[in-house]
């Protein structure tokens, strides 16, 4: 047996965006053992919820919990006070939340994969990803107003409506994108330096998956197939917009960065068909119901499952709000992946589950 | 060169992140990406608070990252700036009150620069980094100022007294 | 959503029994105050379509150890450390502070202290 050394990486950390903490125990350079200390961005969001904010104040607050998926967040929350409110909304509101959180889901996964590129030492793919990703931050800035934090979804519908220019705008836009991702996929797929990163690191097997419970496309690279929008259709007709399944078998880095782009394919046909086959209609239900009993929704975030459970009092304050974000499902999963792999591979790894910590924290 | 001359010309930044949502913090990746491009100002992003000369913090401070936020500005070596980020780093914006949360990182380190909006826009990133570059200029003139100790002894009783020499340069030694 | 009632001391078995990696996952764990009492519950989901969300929940008193299930869903200790912070339940086998910080105040999520 080797010599033992531990290796703490964070809180602050060059391949971090945010506070995350982990100790590695490595031997001989190879990690056999992880800690990880994920609660540095603990706000308390959740208490802040049922106590200073009244229910239709909570779906901008829950837009904070993350700046990457806020408008999952908004949305689920919306779904949610809508149960407990059993109310309807109309079906173009549905459409319009399917339309950005697609956008959404695209400018996430291409900052993933950008992270990852630059964690692996490819600086100048790094910032061909970013350059390529622009596009999505300008459209989602043309729908919503604002390039983060869109506040898009509310109790009830959505603030917006989709003008018909900015309608166009968009499938021009994804016309002249499709090129530029093609040319990713050929780099992400085929370049010998960054396979030497990727293939082979840090491997999650599809059993190992099932056990820890693991979401999104960490799970689906392993070839674990769940996704929310296969699930339910009851909330957001997620297959008559043309979703598809995507599941790798390889479950190593590179097969995560392979789910990604081919994500961005499937969420890219989401978008035209839903622009196509825009419904006419209301942008909001109103209701002067208060929410009362509880309710559970599930909502497929970039990352993976999201889930929220609310229940009200009859009163303007909800009485219990939690969230569960689809990183939190993750960390048993990430700390598994480390093992047996080079410490020198920890931040391809680490950028490659894609955590999000302020969801997880709350 | 000398070295406040490449101080100028390239500031290098740390960015830390106490607790916000990441909006901001991918903002700020935004504008070290081609569009926006930060680096021809000479910026480059580092992980290390020893090299570094502007610090951009986001997010409300909770319980678990001040320490960390008052080490990391520690160990950065003088002069430097700091850039508060946003919302929430400035006053605690919308997570002000809540129990885990400090509200603002003013109330731990000195901020320089405030640049407001949830989330910012590159641009205004762009538009403080500009501004703490100012500052940054600045305070360097400041720190290369020799140190002079200007009053005179005073003849007191037949004796000199200099005890009352170093007066004015004593808030520079605490 | 498919609620069952179940107790601490069935807790287990129950969970041992219905819970099958290949066709389910453990998604989180809540804590609801419902008067003196508080209610534990267990989320899982369905991987198939349509998709089920089934609950299991037990009443218990707030001085009572609720029983770990670490050993049946592998994934659950992130969600039984987090709950023993925020609602100040005992948890069978869980410290304190994955959370907050070793000088918190108990339970601040707990609206009844
Ligand atoms: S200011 Fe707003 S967008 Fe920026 S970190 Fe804070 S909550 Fe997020």
């Amino acid at each position: 047996m080797g010599r033992q050394y531990e290796i703490p990486v964070g809180a602050q950390h060059i391949s971090l965006l945010e506070p995350l903490h982990f100790k590695f125990t490595t031997e001989n350079e190879k990690i056999i053992k992880t800690d990880a200390n994920v609660y540095y961005v603990h706000r308390g969001i959740e208490q802040a919820c049922v106590t200073k904010f009244k229910f239709r104040q909570v779906s901008f607050v829950v837009g904070r919990v993350c700046g990457l998926c806020s408008i999952s967040h908004t949305t689920a929350y919306s779904q949610v006070a809508e149960k407990l409110l059993k109310l309807e909304i109309p079906k173009k509101a549905k459409y319009l939340r399917m339309l950005v959180i697609e956008l959404d889901r695209i400018h996430s996964h291409l900052l993933c994969l950008s992270h990852v590129a630059e964690n692996s030492g490819f600086e100048a793919l790094f910032m061909k990803t970013m350059m390529y990703r622009e596009f999505s931050m300008e459209l989602l800035e043309a729908v919503c107003g604002n390039r983060i934090q869109y506040d898009f979804s509310i109790v009830g519908g959505v603030t917006r409506d989709l003008r018909t220019d900015v309608a166009q705008q968009i499938l021009q836009r994804l016309k002249t994108f499709m090129p530029q991702l093609d040319e990713l996929v050929g780099i992400y797929e085929n370049n010998w330096t960054l396979s030497l990163k990727n293939k082979g690191v840090g491997v999650l097997t599809r059993e190992q998956a099932m056990q820890l419970n693991v979401v999104g496309p960490f799970a689906r690279a392993a070839g674990l197939e769940v996704d929310v929008r296969n699930e339910t259709e009851d909330l957001l007709p997620w297959k008559e917009v043309g979703f598809e399944m995507i599941t790798d078998t390889a479950g190593d880095v590179h097969a995560r960065n392979m789910i990604r782009l081919r994500e961005i394919y499937v969420s890219i046909r989401i978008i035209q068909n839903i622009i196509n086959g825009l419904p006419e209609g209301e942008l909001v239900t109103e209701t002067k119901a208060f929410p009362e009993g509880e309710a559970t929704v599930r909502l497929e975030a970039p990352r993976g499952e999201l889930f929220y459970y609310a229940k009200g009092n009859k009163t303007q304050v909800l009485e219990r709000l939690k969230i569960k974000a689809p990183t939190f499902s993750n960390v048993a999963g990430m700390v598994k992946a480390f093992e047996g792999n080079e410490y020198a591979s920890a931040p391809a790894i680490i950028a490659s589950y894609d955590p999000c910590l302020s969801c997880t924290a709350r | 060169m000398n070295l406040a001359a490449y101080r100028k010309k390239s500031p290098w930044i740390l960015h830390y992140n106490a607790g916000g949502c990441n909006g901001c913090d991918i903002e700020i990746l935004a504008c070290l990406s081609p569009k926006y491009d930060i680096e021809r100002f000479g910026m480059i992003n580092t992980g290390n608070p020893k090299q570094s000369d502007i610090l951009l913090v986001t997010g409300p401070v909770t319980k678990r990252s001040r320490e960390r936020l008052v080490e990391i500005y520690a160990q950065m070596p003088e002069p430097k700036v700091v850039i508060s980020c946003g919302a929430c780093a400035s006053t605690g914006g919308v997570f002000r009150g809540m129990y885990n949360c400090e509200g603002g990182i003013d109330q731990f380190i000195p901020v320089d620069v405030y640049v407001c909006g949830c989330g910012t826009r590159p641009e205004q990133i762009i538009d403080g980094v500009v501004q703490a570059l100012a500052i940054l200029e600045k305070k360097t003139k400041a720190l290369e100022e020799p140190v002079q100790l200007k009053r005179a002894a005073k003849q007191e009783e037949g004796q000199l007294n200099r005890r009352e020499l170093a007066d004015d340069i004593k808030p520079l030694l605490t | 959503m498919k609620k069952i009632e179940t107790t601490l001391e069935h807790l287990r078995k129950d969970i041992a029994a219905f819970y099958n990696p290949g066709l389910h996952h453990f998604m989180v764990m809540n804590a609801v105050e419902t008067g003196e009492q508080m209610e534990v519950q267990w989320f899982f989901a369905d991987y198939a379509h349509p998709c089920e969300t089934t609950c299991f929940y037990a009443l218990t008193g707030r001085e009572d150890e609720v029983p770990s299930i670490k050993d049946i869903v592998l994934s659950a200790w992130v969600a039984e450390a987090e709950l023993v912070d925020l609602m100040n339940i005992k948890v069978e086998n869980t410290a304190k502070g994955f959370v907050l910080e070793p000088d918190f105040e108990s339970g601040p999520l707990l609206k009844k202290k």
